[in-house]
């Protein structure tokens, strides 16, 4: 497995109408338009095999947006990136879940969306659910499950589509402590084999556990590319 | 900061690629549309079989009892109206919310979004083929037997679903970017059936009217199912080929601007 993430000179640009409504290109034209913002800026990165890496900063800093425009989620406005690796992802809150589906139906999308042919994705609903630890919950509709129990689902689907890059944003923060560990240990897991781990949140902590390296990002920019330790203490000192 | 460019290597072995995965992509989303729309409780399936019956039945009772215009068989006169009207609607009402719908699975994950309004009338080409039944139903209660024009047949119903699935394209990106066009946009929907020969055939309009409606592209798909199943005869060219043309543009025009903006709609949801 040779994963790899390459950013240079990376930008993604949100235009804003008068009314301060995101655009896109289209509707810029057809509406007034009033402001542009760099959500990322000039961003420079490379993201090589067997690492682990933290996306802290703070809200606003493009944590999501890196995470984003890396899964393909977002476009690339200005600048350049290169991906080798097929990738897994939990980007937001609802773990990219269908509420009027049950468990079961949406790791079938995932699945599929994830990279999965249909028939394949047919035979992984099975591991995917024993995987998530939902029980029961895998057959109810995402609607009644908790945050944390969408999360685990998510995370299930994403890591049976075998990932070689593992983006996760802030949802793995709604896990239980057991759960957790499940992550650390598939993290170091995909690690060891040369997959690359992509994580932002605010639980330092957990954060810490799980990655060597940290990049610290202020308005869409980078302020810092060091060890873990020595970002996190750059981003708390507010240096 | 001029150049933006991105590029992916294939992923891993376990993933499709091209063609196949489109498929793929564009089956996964219309079951998981089904199911989200259709798939659960018998209330949901009866409103899915009887909806086109419904509406039949309020056109008939309109056309033979209060207009008292009862023509040929009148009843599958406008079924072939209402049915052909209905996967254009249906196309259209779920392709306006069909983003936003979907908002948690494209903030999560990149695919091709451009599959969204195909899977749209999918959707609901599912739905429409419960109101296939209807025109059997009514070909049997007038007596009617098909005749070799039932040949016919399966192409206008593909002129149907291809002009269903060019518009839900332009549709698409109005209900993402204009939010509140929703009501307005169905209205004149329903404005363009009443505009062309839905409650009353074509050869029962004359003059400049009959011209004027049959710019109307819907006009030759109604008439379309006409022939084929009740006048017993080969649609006029322009039946098909109208229709068929406004697609080809609709497609061309919308299919390019829907791929650039694509992209963007993370931004919007």
């Amino acid at each position: 497995m040779r994963a790899g993430v390459r950013l240079e000179s990376l930008g993604v640009e949100f235009m804003l109408d008068r009314h301060s409504r995101p655009l896109t290109p289209m509707l810029a034209r057809l509406r007034r338009r009033g402001t542009t913002a760099w959500g990322l800026r000039d961003v420079s990165l490379t993201f090589e095999p067997g690492e682990s890496v933290a996306l802290i900063g703070p809200s606003g800093s493009g944590k999501t947006t890196l995470l984003r425009v890396i899964a393909g989620v977002l476009p690339v406005d200005a600048g350049r990136l290169e991906i080798s690796g097929q990738i897994g992802c939990l980007l937001s809150t609802d773990a990219g879940l269908m509420p009027t589906l049950t468990g079961r139906e949406n790791a079938a999308l995932l699945a599929v969306l994830g990279g999965l042919s249909r028939s394949r994705a047919r035979d992984q609903l099975d591991p995917i659910g024993a995987r998530s630890g939902l029980g029961p919950g895998f057959e109810r509709q995402a609607s009644s499950l908790s945050a944390g129990m969408k999360a685990r689902l998510g995370i299930a689907a994403a890591w049976e589509t075998g990932p070689q890059i593992l983006l996760l944003d802030e949802v793995h923060e709604a896990l239980d402590q057991e759960f957790r560990e499940q992550i650390f240990s598939w993290a170091r897991e995909l690690t060891a084999r040369g997959g690359i781990v992509i994580a932002a949140g605010q639980d330092l902590p957990l954060l810490g556990r799980m990655c060597r390296r940290g990049v610290l990002l202020r308005s869409g920019e980078v302020q810092a590319d060091r060890p873990f330790k020595e970002a996190e203490g750059v981003y708390v000192r507010g240096d | 900061m001029a150049v933006a460019h991105a590029q992916r290597e294939a992923p891993a072995a376990s993933a499709t690629r091209g063609p196949r995965r489109a498929v793929d992509v564009l089956l996964a989303l219309t079951v998981a549309d089904l199911r989200g729309r259709y798939g659960r409780g018998s209330a949901r399936l009866f409103k899915w079989l009887f909806d086109p019956f419904a509406v039949v039945g309020v056109y008939l009772f309109l056309v033979t009892l209060i207009l008292n215009r009862p023509g040929e068989a009148p009843g599958l006169s406008i079924a072939c109206a209402v049915v052909a009207f209905q996967i254009v609607v249906t196309s259209i009402v779920s392709s306006m919310d069909s983003i936003r719908q979907r908002a948690s699975i494209i903030l999560n994950m990149g695919f091709r979004r451009e599959l969204i309004p195909l899977s749209s009338t999918l959707t609901e080409s599912t739905a429409f083929s419960s109101s296939v039944v209807l025109l059997g139903l009514m070909m049997a209660i007038y007596g009617l037997a098909p005749t070799v024009a039932i040949l016919w047949f399966p192409l206008v119903v593909a002129v149907n679903l291809l002009f269903a699935a060019a518009i839900a394209y332009p549709l698409t990106l109005i209900g993402l970017w204009y939010e509140d066009m929703r009501l307005f946009v169905v209205s004149l929907a329903r404005a363009m059936f009443f505009l062309a020969p839905s409650l009353v055939p074509l050869s029962q309009l004359s003059g400049q009217i009959a011209d004027w409606i049959k710019l109307n592209p819907l006009t030759g798909l109604f008439e379309g199912y006409r022939d084929a199943l009740l006048y017993g005869q080969a649609p006029a060219a322009w039946e098909l080929l109208y229709p068929l043309a406004f697609s080809i543009v609709l497609l061309a025009v919308f299919v390019p601007i829907f791929r650039r903006e694509q992209r963007h709609f993370a931004k919007l949801v």
